[in-house]
């Protein structure tokens, strides 16, 4: 589970959301790149970090709106066909990201379709990380989630380690900077008279 | 193990689990007669010449490598055993055939350093290559099915090396449905009667093997 100290939890909640303030605010103009004074209007809509949206609905200042990549378009595509849309380009937090969402935005069903997502694509996860074949990986990886692509190397590379074992070989590994001849010759430098 | 740095994939590594699977007993034949040898993990008898007696594979494949012994194949790697198992492997489509915990290894450390005193290699190497892959596409195949609901996975008779293989996707793959599939996250809409309690739906239980 994420905590405070997980990394990729900290870049999630750096992701953009578009919010709507409730409130009129004064000297945070700098939020609002459209305001000319100092304030944010009431109703105005802004880009905010998920970190700072998040503390501003808990004091009510806010409202959330849903980010872009649940929006019906996402949807569609991926009811279509869940294993080729390519949510790294959306966002690479898709999962993270709505899981967080989720208590905070009106909208009830994110939920489910985010499960819905993800069990299609887990099913194509599943065959191609196991198959061990470096050609298709290329292409499919570059769709992936962060979440998902971790699951993928997971996969990938036990499978990897055990077709290396398989091969044979010995046990012992030269270690890698042992491999690199050493420079015997000094450096040709200016003469210094 | 040692020197992970990411302690969330798989605790062992594939020489690690042969170095586990070399304490397996297996027999051996000496050809030279050597005194006892008194270790920490126990005591391995005089050897005579000729006559078979039980050491870990570890010791038994040092003395091969200095020809001191002829490994004796262990019973279940003969080539009826094995096509039985192949056969009931392809059978039954959720169980998994019970095969020595380490067969893999086993195998794998006979085929290199004994492969003179192994009967048919050619035939028992396919057939052991064939039983698993029959086995990691059941366990494919059960994979698949695993959804929210799923609270345990049972894989029964599976063997070290194969557990060692899924064992980081399939924790990481139960981990990501756990999060996906609770209550709170799936909102049940208000319609439903308000007074009666939900009680949690376990589901049914996925087992890939059935009692």
């Amino acid at each position: 589970m994420p905590g405070y100290y997980d990394i990729d939890d900290i870049i999630m909640e750096e992701e953009p959301i578009s919010v709507v303030f409730q409130v009129g605010a004064h000297g945070v103009g700098l939020l609002d790149p459209g305001s000319e004074t100092n304030n944010v209007e009431n109703g105005a809509k802004v880009d905010l970090p998920f970190w700072l949206a998040h503390e501003l609905y808990l004091r009510q200042a806010v409202s959330i709106s849903v980010p872009a990549c649940f929006s019906q378009k996402t949807r569609k595509e991926i009811q279509a066909d869940a294993a080729c849309v390519d949510l790294r380009i959306r966002c690479p937090y898709f999962y993270e990201l709505g899981c967080k969402i989720v208590p905070l935005v009106s909208d009830k069903s994110i939920g489910s379709f985010l499960h819905y997502a993800f069990t299609g694509r887990y099913k194509e996860i599943l065959s191609k990380s196991h198959s061990a074949s470096v050609v298709t990986v290329p292409k499919f990886s570059t769709r992936l989630t962060k979440e998902e692509s971790q699951l993928f190397e997971a996969a990938r590379s036990s499978m990897l380690a055990f077709k290396k074992w398989r091969l044979g070989g010995s046990r012992l590994e030269k270690a890698s900077i042992l491999g690199r001849k050493r420079k015997t010759t000094i450096p040709a430098c200016p003469s210094t008279p | 193990m040692a020197g992970q740095s990411n302690p969330d994939l798989s605790v062992f590594s594939a020489p690690e689990v042969e170095f586990l699977a070399e304490d397996e007993m297996v027999e051996i034949v000496p050809n030279i007669r050597m005194e006892a040898l008194n270790m920490i993990c126990g005591d391995f008898g005089p050897f005579f010449p000729q006559i078979a007696s039980k050491v870990p594979l570890w010791l038994a494949v040092a003395l091969k490598k200095r020809g001191k012994c002829t490994i004796r194949t262990p019973e279940w790697m003969s080539v009826e055993r094995l096509t039985q198992v192949l056969e009931a492997e392809r059978e039954s489509s959720r169980e998994f055939q019970p095969l020595p915990f380490h067969y893999v290894e086993i195998s794998r450390l006979l085929f290199d350093h004994a492969h003179d005193d192994i009967p048919d290699l050619y035939m028992v190497r396919s057939l052991i290559e064939d039983i698993r892959d029959v086995r990691f596409h059941k366990v494919e195949t059960g994979l698949e099915t695993i959804s929210g609901r799923t609270h345990a996975v049972k894989l029964k008779n599976l063997s070290a090396m194969e557990v060692n293989i899924v064992r980081p996707f399939m924790v990481r793959a139960l981990q990501a449905f756990y999060r996906h599939d609770s209550p709170q996250m799936i909102q049940q809409p208000r319609t439903m009667g308000g007074s009666r309690p939900q009680a949690v739906d376990r589901g049914p239980r996925r087992d890939l093997r059935p009692r």
